[in-house]
């Protein structure tokens, strides 16, 4: 049982990353029982690389028939119809030049006069168009203005009401005031007419 | 002007265009290869021959299905493993590939004894080879004589990496039992 931090027949047959061949290595000069087992299995490939590569008997080779040599066309077609990504990407390239196709051109009408004169009888003129916007444009001009026109009437009327009853409050005032000073008037006429303790006139 | 060697993905590129040429000489880059692969699965020079040649065959007819260029050893030896399993079925149906005699490798040896030969060792070898398991041989094949990682060896063998891990593991120890104390006794 080998106690290498990795496999020694993994690093026999480099399958190990450089940075765990290093590990095994330095192990190995430590490890008496690991370093023959390397030993084991490096003397096993030696031996078996003792057995060469044949030379082949005979030569491959091809050569090109024009009569069984299928037509560029043919390649071609074949290659595509092999190929699941081309078929993919043409399929797609198909429906979408179906899809722009059709958002580009209108569906014709169907054929006949009845046809041709209820298009043109549902389909309004851009003169009239023009028409019903400017019709709409008036009313809703018309409606603002109707609404301007009663606000205004509603800040005025309030402004006058509220003038009313200033001026009504001042006049209030100035009669008070002027009741005032008459009974003042009135007290001290009174107070110079009485006579004094002493029996004269002041 | 930049000149660098033509890699596998640009002969790839041009025999899928149509190029023969192209694909002849990613053939005579891989066929040693793959001949020595097949012939150590099937142990019989003339059926790895011709295993070889439909593979190749095969891998042209459908080279425009090989998405990834970088792939392409993986995916040639996928189908010449396909190739070599369907001869195998086909032959014997009704009998395990294990039970397939080999030809040129008949010559049992047993290891032991004081010494032997650079010969006797290739023959040892060869025979070790055969006392494994058909998937364990294979599996050896791959990893040590062909050099895949143990992902491509799955993608090869349409298998889970550990599986791979399993036989090639056990393989070894096997191997390890028979030749590493042959090798020990001084054959170089």
């Amino acid at each position: 049982m080998s106690c290498s931090p990795f496999d020694l027949k993994d690093y026999f047959l480099q399958e190990l990353p450089s940075a765990q061949r290093v590990r095994v290595e330095a192990h190995v000069k430590n490890c008496l029982g690991c370093r023959e087992e390397l030993e084991r299995l490096q003397l096993t490939g030696a031996a078996l690389f003792s057995l060469r590569d044949e030379e082949i008997p005979q030569r491959i080779a091809f050569v090109s028939d024009q009569i069984f040599e299928p037509s560029p066309l043919r390649r071609w077609f074949s290659g595509f119809w092999g190929s699941t990504a081309r078929l993919g990407f043409a399929s797609a390239a198909m429906l979408s030049a179906s899809i722009i196709y059709f958002a580009a051109t209108r569906p014709a009408p169907a054929p006949g006069r009845t046809a041709v004169a209820t298009v043109a009888a549902v389909t309004p003129s851009p003169r009239e168009i023009d028409q019903q916007i400017q019709q709409a444009v008036s009313k809703a001009v018309a409606e603002v203005e109707a609404r301007q026109a009663e606000k205004n009437r509603q800040l005025v009327a309030d402004f006058s009401r509220r003038n009313d009853e200033a001026l009504r409050s001042v006049r209030w005032m100035a009669g008070e005031l002027d009741a005032n000073r008459k009974r003042a008037q009135v007290t001290r006429v009174m107070a110079m007419s009485q006579p004094s303790e002493g029996g004269e006139v002041k | 002007m930049i000149f660098r060697a033509v890699e596998d993905a640009d002969l790839i590129r041009q025999a899928t265009r149509g190029n023969v040429e192209s694909f002849n000489l990613l053939v005579s880059r891989w066929e040693k290869r793959v001949y020595n692969y097949l012939l150590r699965i099937t142990a019989n020079r003339e059926d790895a021959l011709d295993l070889t040649q439909d593979a190749f065959l095969k891998a042209y007819q459908n080279l425009r299905k090989l998405d990834d260029p970088g792939r392409f050893a993986p995916w040639l030896y996928r189908i010449a493993h396909n190739e070599a399993y369907s001869m195998f079925r086909k032959r014997k149906p009704e009998t395990d590939v294990e039970e397939i005699e080999p030809e040129a490798t008949e010559t049992k040896i047993t290891v032991g004894g004081s010494s032997v030969f650079p010969m006797e060792l290739s023959l040892a070898v060869a025979s070790a080879l055969e006392r494994l398991s058909a998937d364990q041989r294979e599996a050896v094949v791959l990893k040590i004589y062909q050099g895949f990682k143990f992902e491509e060896m799955a993608e090869i063998l349409s298998c889970p990496v550990s599986t791979i891990k399993s036989r090639l593991y056990t393989a070894l120890e096997l191997l390890k039992i028979e030749l590493a104390p042959m090798k020990a006794r001084g054959v170089s």
